[in-house]
């Protein structure tokens, strides 16, 4: 049995090697297609991450009305902590919303100077339960914030949200429809490449089959060779992609600013390769197999 | 045991090549299929072989029914049948050797086994010399020679050979009769296709002579006698 697939992978060699030049075509070919696909995958994964760090980042601030009484404020954040969704209130009031903007326009603070805090409106900043980050239940949460009569508005990167939302649904939507776009241009490319080799061996098929030779132990060697060229155009994609995400990371990391630096640009994973590898060998083959189909009848 | 039942095949362009054949050959047997050129004996061949269908009858060999319409194990047939055809070239990129273990790869044998076989088949048909050689560089009688050694490197049950002398010398032609005569001593069948009266008159074998595709039923002798 072992020398019987020692032959099967010499004979899936000796037909690589005699094709080269087809062969190589296939592994590009195969090797770029999976690369668009590659890249918005990887667009994708680092959208939803993004997005995912982002709403850990959202809250909500509800200005209060400026005549609102201080003695009033507790019973405001009772009612509010006790809405669904509602992690944590904290209070904030002109004075607290001063000193915040004196901090943070640091040495520029001078442009407050004669401003009163008092015209400032106070304000609670409301942190939520992660599974109300959503942009619908927050929406609902809202409705019911501004039913509190002391509440004048309440803000929250609702179209932000919903920008990113709306792209990160795009990216994984183009990347499905070019995905199958492409998947089926690698099949049909790696079915006509064993087409080829198919061709170039038809004596040698027609003599082994005269000798009783089984039909798997003739079409063997020929999903090997589709299983090889879908590995290693895979290999060549995911090398491809390593190379522009390097380049990339280079010259985007400097430009973000703020907390997005510090949010990481994300690569595939080991098990995602892994997927990617193992998809390139699938591909491979389904391609091999249906030129077996149609030219080894 | 080969059976074949009211057989007949006319092929796509309406040439009639066999009509209603019977014959039954018993294992261990050798028997020669006379006539001229055109009298249908490379068909028959190549329907035992499976290579042609017959338009009509029925084939048996060795308990297998080849003409079922749901016999797929054709493969498992052809590794019991040495074939030796005109039609059944060798590979021109390959060796002798080359030629010769792919018989024996084709089934899965293991490689000593494979050195061991190819190398005595090769003494056995005078080309021990030549196994590194390409067939291209051989001259048609040893061509012939790789072509029966492929046939028979696998010591079939059963030995179709079409023409197998045609175009070898009296001694090769001698030496390749002792070969196959080799094989029929430990119990193969043989079925020869030949034109070769003075070949089939050396030997007290059955003859199944064919003429325009039908079975004459008679003996080589009268055979001679009529058309001298």
């Amino acid at each position: 049995m072992i020398h019987l697939f020692r032959y099967t992978l010499f004979r899936a060699f000796r037909n690589m090697k005699g094709n080269l030049f087809p062969n190589l075509t296939a592994i590009g070919i195969i090797g770029i297609s999976l690369l668009l696909v590659s890249i918005f995958s990887l667009i994708a994964l680092n959208f939803s991450y993004f997005l995912k760090r982002w709403e850990e980042k959202i809250g909500l601030i509800a200005y209060l009305k400026r005549e609102t009484p201080v003695n009033e404020v507790e019973a405001i954040l009772n009612r509010i902590r006790e809405l669904p969704g509602v992690e944590s209130v904290k209070y904030v009031s002109p004075f607290d919303a001063m000193a915040f903007l004196e901090d943070r326009l640091g040495e520029q603070r001078s442009v407050l100077d004669g401003i009163q805090p008092k015209v400032l409106p106070p304000s609670v900043e409301i942190d939520l339960k992660r599974e109300y980050r959503t942009s619908p239940q927050m929406k609902e949460l809202i409705s019911k914030m501004k039913k509190i009569p002391q509440i004048e508005e309440v803000q929250y990167g609702q179209e932000w949200v919903e920008t990113f939302s709306g792209l990160n649904h795009f990216m994984h939507l183009t990347q499905w429809i070019l995905g199958g776009l492409l998947f089926a241009a690698m099949i049909f490319i790696i079915s006509n490449t064993l087409q080829l080799t198919i061709s170039s061996r038809k004596d040698e098929i027609e003599v082994m089959k005269m000798m009783g030779a089984s039909p798997a132990f003739i079409r063997i060697p020929f999903y090997i060779e589709g299983l090889i060229q879908g590995l290693l155009g895979a290999g060549v994609s995911v090398l491809l992609l390593y190379l522009l995400y390097e380049i990339l990371l280079r010259r985007l990391t400097p430009l973000l600013k703020g907390w997005m630096s510090a949010v990481p640009i994300l690569f595939f994973s080991g098990e995602t390769i892994v997927t990617i590898l193992a998809g390139g060998m699938v591909l491979g083959l389904f391609g091999s197999f249906i030129a077996s189909m149609r030219f080894l009848r | 045991m080969i059976q074949m039942f009211h057989v007949s095949k006319t092929y796509p362009n309406k040439i009639t090549a066999l009509t209603d054949i019977n014959l039954e050959i018993p294992p261990g047997d050798f028997v020669f299929l006379s006539g001229p050129s055109g009298s249908g004996k490379s068909t028959l061949l190549k329907i035992l072989f499976g290579i042609e269908k017959p338009t009509s009858g029925e084939v048996i060999i060795h308990g297998m029914r080849i003409t079922h319409p749901r016999f797929k194990k054709i493969y498992q047939l052809r590794r019991m049948i040495g074939f030796i055809s005109p039609d059944f070239r060798l590979l021109r990129d390959r060796t002798v050797w080359e030629n010769v273990a792919l018989a024996l790869e084709v089934v899965g044998c293991p490689p000593q086994e494979i050195k061991r076989k190819v190398g005595e088949i090769l003494s056995r048909v005078g080309l021990q010399e030549r196994g590194r050689d390409s067939v291209l560089s051989l001259s048609a009688g040893e061509q012939q020679r790789v072509i029966i050694a492929r046939a028979l490197v696998n010591q079939p049950l059963l030995i179709l050979a079409d023409e197998p002398t045609g175009i070898l010398d009296t001694r090769m032609k001698e030496e390749v009769m002792g070969l196959l005569l080799d094989f029929h001593q430990n119990g193969t069948t043989i079925l020869l296709a030949t034109r070769d009266r003075d070949l089939i008159q050396k030997f007290p074998y059955q003859v199944i002579p064919l003429q325009e595709g039908r079975r004459m039923d008679e003996k080589i002798e009268e055979g001679v006698k009529e058309e001298g």
